[in-house]
């Protein structure tokens, strides 16, 4: 069975990789941000003395409490899985072409197949741990603010939500892979990130939000409006489609373009 | 030339072709490497010799024909022939942020060797000081010392090889070339090597291919090569091609004519000759001496480069 050697393999490519770390630095800094804002909303006279967001931070609506705190955590994990995960894809794939070594794996006896599911699992595992990090922290970071209104029902909610935006935006990932492997580097990727996270924003705001794959992350987790409390099995059937279909695109163009750096 | 291959056939093209927009990489190309042999695919930059290869191994799909590998058609989904064969394409790449020790363990895993094949092709490429050194900050040649490593690991019954003295020492080249010769006599293992180094093609190859704008020009075993780089007689006169028809009237049967002189084979001890019938002619010389022609004429000469 090839599959393990070829994960194990992916898995070896991270070792002394700054991009992880950086991955990492990057999503902790949401829960401080987060903190930030809570704590001004606690203390606008303070903030406001020392020139930080309380004029903003008022106009949002915001109370400094776990459940508020917990709702901008999932939509920072929302809204940062669709630019953070299209980041880890990028890199994952990318850098075969940036460093060259895609052609070494092309041309040896193991289906490319197989190189996609690996790929894959990393991107999963990086972007899982990355969330499940960020939620720890989260946790330390609001009670050290000592925010009111916790409840273990409440953190389990909010992880819920929060794991349920990261996978739904997961589900989008192997059509970044799939972009990615078209044109053989970082950029590609990263400019079609941004553009679906634009588009996907715009319709939210219409009637086609609910089939639209970039649309329904930013509508769970009320990006445009409220959250949506579930999402009509329409939506799920879209992203699930969508997933299937960038690992089939990916598979085909391993498979059978040229794959000349 | 329609290529046959038969059972000893370690690579076999049949009008391999690659088209890119309006530019024929490579055009209706036969070829026919045999098991066992040192194959040089010899041609200048752009004359389609990486092209060529990264067809061999799957990595770009071909306009036109097809290839076998080790009797096996190279097709999307067919990967298991590549367990027997070993490669190089272009320049030598690997993990940067990996040790040469990590990045031939991803070999060692994709390709199924044992574990102990890492410590055997250390040892062979010379690699012992350098195993724990990030492959990011190796010299030019000791990343080509890794590339090669990574296509050894396995022990390969095919070596396909995109220019694999690049980058290295003369020691290193010297190296490498009897590392090939002993693979090739030692162990059968078939080597095809693209180059446009013409002495080291010419000290390594059992046959050389030569290549240009796509095309294969010439193949020469060691015989004709050895017969190509016979000597002959530079003749430069005043009319050419009448200076032709003479010579060829006195019996001087290998003569060619290009860039405006004659070559006249195996007519080295017939100079005096050569020059009685000219003057005889009526014919004015202006250069009569012995030459040698070496690889590096023939191929400028055959591919149409500066003499």
């Amino acid at each position: 069975m090839i599959f393990p050697q070829v994960l194990a393999t992916e898995f070896l490519k991270l070792r002394r990789s700054k991009v992880t770390w950086l991955s990492f630095v990057a999503l902790s800094l949401a829960p401080l941000g987060i903190a930030l804002f809570m704590w001004i909303v606690r203390e606008p006279g303070r903030a406001a003395q020392l020139g930080l967001l309380g004029t903003k931070a008022d106009l949002s609506g915001l109370t400094a409490t776990w459940p508020a705190y917990f709702s901008m955590l999932v939509l920072v994990v929302g809204i940062g899985g669709m630019l953070m995960l299209p980041f880890i894809i990028a890199y994952v794939f990318g850098r075969e072409y940036a460093d060259g070594t895609a052609k070494n794996l092309l041309a040896l006896p193991v289906g490319r197949q197989w190189f996609v599911f690996a790929k894959l699992v990393v991107a999963a595992v990086w972007w899982l741990v990355l969330v499940v990090a960020v939620l720890a922290e989260a946790i330390v970071v609001g009670h050290a603010l000592a925010l009111p209104g916790f409840s273990a029902g409440l953190a389990l909610g909010g992880a819920r939500d929060a794991l349920l935006a990261a996978g739904i935006s997961y589900l989008l990932a192997p059509v970044v892979a799939w972009i990615t492997t078209l044109g053989r580097g970082y950029l590609p990727p990263l400019g079609f990130a941004l553009a679906m996270l634009a588009l996907g924003n715009v319709f939210a705001k219409t009637g086609w939000a609910d089939w639209f794959p970039w649309s329904i992350v930013p509508l769970s987790v009320g990006t445009v409006g409220q959250p949506v409390q579930t999402l009509p099995p329409g939506s799920f059937v879209v992203v699930g489609l969508t997933f299937f279909a960038g690992i089939i695109a990916t598979i085909l163009q391993l498979r059978h373009a040229d794959n000349a750096q | 030339m329609r290529v046959v291959a038969t059972a000893s056939s370690a690579i076999a093209t049949y009008g391999l072709s690659k088209r890119y927009g309006d530019v024929l990489a490579v055009d209706v190309l036969d070829l026919d490497v045999r098991r066992g042999e040192i194959y040089a695919f010899l041609g200048s930059n752009g004359a389609g010799k990486t092209t060529t290869i990264r067809m061999l191994l799957g990595l770009i799909r071909p306009s036109g024909g097809h290839v076998d590998v080790l009797g096996r058609r190279v097709r999307p989904g067919a990967s298991d022939v590549f367990a027997r064969v070993g490669y190089l394409v272009e320049t030598a790449t690997a993990y940067p942020n990996l040790t040469v020790y990590e990045n031939l363990e991803i070999q060692r895993r994709l390709t199924g060797a044992p574990r102990a094949a890492i410590a055997e092709a250390i040892d062979l490429m010379r690699l012992g000081a350098h195993a724990d050194r990030r492959a990011g900050v190796l010299s030019l040649g000791y990343k080509q010392r890794l590339a090669l490593a990574r296509a050894l690991l396995h022990r390969p019954e095919l070596l396909i090889l995109d220019e694999p003295a690049n980058g290295l020492d003369p020691s290193g080249i010297v190296e490498v070339r009897q590392l090939l010769q002993s693979l090739a006599s030692e162990q059968g293992v078939t080597v095809f090597m693209s180059s446009h180094i013409l002495a080291e093609v010419a000290h390594l190859a059992d046959r050389i291919g030569i290549v240009d704008h796509g095309r294969l020009l010439e193949e020469l075993d060691r015989e004709e090569l050895r017969v190509r780089e016979r000597g002959h007689v530079r003749v430069c006169a005043s009319e050419p091609e009448r200076a032709t028809s003479a010579l060829a009237a006195a019996g001087f049967a290998h003569i060619e004519l290009a860039d405006g002189h004659l070559r006249v084979f195996d007519a080295e001890d017939r100079v005096p000759e050569i020059a009685r019938v000219l003057v005889g002619a009526g014919i004015e010389l202006t250069e009569l001496a012995p030459a040698r022609e070496d690889l590096e004429s023939y191929f400028l000469r055959l591919t149409g480069g500066v003499e």
